[in-house]
């Protein structure tokens, strides 16, 4: 269910991260390893706070940027999964993976 | 010694170690008796208090705790030249600093930093430079002090073989080197200044609060200092094109 709609992410507490111009740039300290999201990807990741839903991620990003519902739910479910992948969220308490 | 505006009361209990010490950093003594005392230690017995940095070189290592710093297993000049740096490294977080892998070249009043992977041409930037111009062709010190960011020599040695200048002077701008054939400019934003920025940034801690702390300096420095690609020939007409 990791990308389903109803699927609740939270941050990676172990991440440090800094938004700069329109981009995030997240470092993980125990890899030495430096991420960057874009303009949306920023915009996501700042919303993401452990109880807004894939989907709840998805309307923000609709009324913010011009694009479809669905398409801003396509969109969202892709980047936290790959955001998951990378370990950059985990799944909210409660959340089965 | 003092590095920057970290000034180190270093006490050492080997003398051929304090001989080969007092050489090495003969440029950054500071007799004052004031700063952060350190003691270095050949033995590597470690103290069971809780660190609030620690890193290790070898069998060296540097152990920071609420009331003390303390370089165990300092058996050469090299072990204690790596944990000053991982020392300096996190102990520049308290003062608004960092080290960066970069050279540092004075030009009328002013510091031009050089960033870029190994064999971009920092030590030939350094190499084409008037003599006693070049800060550091290693790892530059930089610094916000009132609003200003300012660059610093170091006493750690690159492929000049000499220790760096003890002087510092304003930041002009940093510089990411691409060998090219010929010599260019372009601006970088401070987004793409920071991803620059980052990978030549020494740092040892793996505690996320650092990490944190860190990224506050850097992405500080990446909007307030003037980053530019540098497209480089490997010849002395580069400082024609240098904004």
């Amino acid at each position: 269910m990791n990308s389903a709609p109803n699927g609740v992410w939270q941050k990676n507490p172990a991440l440090a991260w800094r938004e700069i111009d329109d981009e995030t740039i997240i470092i993980s300290p125990t890899e030495s390893v430096m991420h960057e999201l874009n303009d949306t990807g920023s915009f996501v990741w700042k919303k993401i706070d452990g109880r807004r839903t894939a989907a709840d991620l998805a309307a923000l990003l609709a009324e913010n940027y011009e694009v479809t519902r669905e398409v801003a739910l396509a969109d969202t479910t892709a980047l936290l999964a790959e955001l998951a992948s990378r370990k950059l969220v985990v799944a909210a308490d409660g959340e089965a993976h | 010694m003092s590095i920057g505006a970290v000034a180190l009361n270093l006490s050492l209990e080997d003398e051929k170690l304090f001989a080969s010490a007092e050489k090495r950093y003969a440029a950054f003594a500071d007799r004052s008796e004031i700063g952060r005392p350190v003691d270095v230690v050949g033995e590597c017995v470690r103290n069971g208090s809780e660190s609030v940095f620690a890193s290790d070189f070898e069998s060296a290592r540097v152990q920071v705790t609420a009331n003390s710093v303390v370089f165990r297993g300092v058996k050469n000049e090299y072990a204690l030249d790596s944990l000053m740096r991982m020392f300096l490294s996190w102990e520049l977080l308290s003062h608004n600093g960092f080290l960066l892998h970069a050279a540092s070249v004075l030009r009328s009043g002013r510091a031009y930093i050089f960033v870029g992977k190994s064999g971009a041409g920092k030590s030939t930037v350094a190499s084409l430079s008037p003599a006693g111009s070049v800060l550091t062709d290693e790892i530059s010190l930089l610094q916000r002090n009132n609003g200003e960011w300012r660059a610093f020599g170091t006493p750690f040695w690159g492929e000049f073989r000499a220790a760096g200048h003890n002087t510092s002077a304003p930041v002009a701008g940093v510089f990411q080197l691409k060998k090219a054939r010929e010599n260019r400019t372009k601006p970088l934003d401070g987004a793409a200044l920071l991803r620059a920025l980052l990978p030549n940034i020494l740092f040892f801690s793996s505690k996320t609060e650092d990490h944190q702390r860190l990224l506050e300096i850097a992405g500080a420095a990446s909007e307030e200092i003037a980053g530019h690609t540098l497209e480089f020939r490997k010849n002395r007409r580069f400082w024609e094109v240098l904004p």
